[in-house]
């Protein structure tokens, strides 16, 4: 069977999500790989939520909210972009895959850039494949402590 | 007696301090942390330059807040951690006296924060050799490299959580760790679980660790978990100018933002 990525986007409720609304509304084709979650602001999604997201089978995340000076709540873009930036470096630093995690900014009349984005990462984890290398992280352990044993 | 013991006598005699944290010498002239509330304990100070450990860790404990003029040892580190700690509001309910040894071993003691302040910042240390060479060394693997390295590291964790105990930053007096509604992470010793952790803690403290070390140090398992804070703290400076433990009016910079931040991967 093909490979069917799991993708999980985390989005700001009155940008990205009034976009994917419209997106749905105008009848625009995309990718059916994606679960949204909706929230209040882009300030609000905490890097735990991305870490737990991947622990619990996601092959690949979308972050995105409002363009840079259209936040709802006037800053709560800017102060998530610097918490990104630092965030994205710390787990390219501990080796994590940080091609699985793609930041946008999608205003509410872009529902065709929202379309174009869940399609364009929808492909690119399609040819990465199964995010194994989180998951099998406990059970490798597991396997090498039974070789230990085996081996003594 | 040595001038150290002299002088926090005569600092107790006339009522500076209630309350001193210091070292003294313990099994294998090894230094470890003292608490010493009268005179008659003074005798078995110490203080000399393999005194490593931070102390002002215990400044915000709650015992030691309840002697309101508080005596401490410094080295350099517990006095950039001192900074930081003015920085961020916790240090206001006590009277501190703080005492360092200079680079030529004489005593200093530092009547206001702004004598302590630009001390730290004429004395503003670099990057230990030994943490600059791992650093390159991480820097220069690849990623599945890096990856194997952390997650080898990791899984040799085994959640005692001392990094969190002997943290100056880590004053919180509930943790994440310690929540269950939800659980975001595994109370078991589990490479994942490990992972998510020092993440974590790494996040928490970006942009308020002071390089300091002492999570490394004391880690049982030797985890060089201060790498990760310390390349945080690279990148905190780099991206945003902000110097951990430089000065009391340091703003937290995850805590603050500029219109014009840069960044090259948001789409």
């Amino acid at each position: 069977m093909d490979f069917e990525p799991k993708i999980v986007a985390f989005v700001c409720n009155w940008c990205t999500y009034a976009g994917a609304d419209l997106a749905g509304t105008s009848r625009t084709k995309y990718a059916t790989n994606v679960s949204i979650i909706r929230f209040p602001c882009t300030g609000r999604i905490d890097f735990m939520l991305l870490m737990k997201a991947f622990e619990n089978g996601a092959d690949g995340i979308i972050v995105s909210g409002c363009h840079p000076n259209d936040c709802h709540y006037t800053s709560g873009n800017f102060h998530a972009r610097r918490r990104w930036i630092v965030f994205r470096s710390l787990l390219d630093f501990m080796g994590f895959d940080t091609d699985r995690i793609t930041f946008s900014w999608v205003s509410a009349a872009e529902g065709t850039k929202w379309a174009g984005l869940v399609n364009e990462v929808t492909e690119k984890i399609r040819e990465k494949g199964p995010f194994t290398e989180f998951k099998k992280l406990d059970y490798s352990i597991l396997e090498k402590i039974e070789n230990d044993v085996v081996t003594e | 007696m040595t001038s150290l013991q002299n002088k926090v006598t005569e600092l107790f005699e006339n009522g500076t301090i209630n309350l001193l944290i210091g070292f003294k010498e313990a099994i294998h002239k090894l230094p470890v942390p003292c608490f010493i509330d009268n005179v008659s304990q003074v005798e078995q100070l110490i203080f000399t330059p393999s005194c490593k450990g931070n102390l002002s860790v215990y400044l915000h404990k709650t015992e030691v807040k309840q002697a309101k003029k508080v005596g401490i040892l410094a080295n350099l580190a517990t006095l950039r951690a001192i900074v930081q700690l003015v920085s961020e509001n916790q240090l206001g309910d006590i009277e501190k006296t703080v005492i360092t040894l200079d680079a030529k071993g004489e005593l200093v003691v530092f009547a206001t924060m702004d004598e302590l302040e630009a001390y730290v910042q004429a004395n503003f240390p670099d990057l230990s050799e030994e943490d600059k060479k791992l650093l390159d060394q991480l820097n220069a693997m690849s990623r599945t490299e890096r990856w194997q390295y952390w997650t080898e590291q990791f899984t040799a964790c085994v959640k005692c959580y001392a990094c969190r105990a002997v943290c100056p930053m880590c004053y919180c007096s509930s943790c994440t760790v310690e929540g269950n509604q939800p659980q975001w992470i595994k109370v078991s010793s589990q490479t994942t679980g490990n992972l998510e952790w020092h993440t974590m803690r790494a996040m928490h403290l970006g942009g308020r660790c002071i390089n300091c070390g002492e999570c490394g140090r004391i880690c049982p398992v030797g985890i060089p978990v201060h790498m990760l804070t310390v390349k945080m703290n690279q990148d905190i400076e780099a991206e945003f100018g902000a110097k951990t433990g430089f000065s009391v009016k340091n703003g937290y910079a995850l805590n603050s933002f500029k219109p014009g931040d840069k960044e090259q991967f948001i789409k």
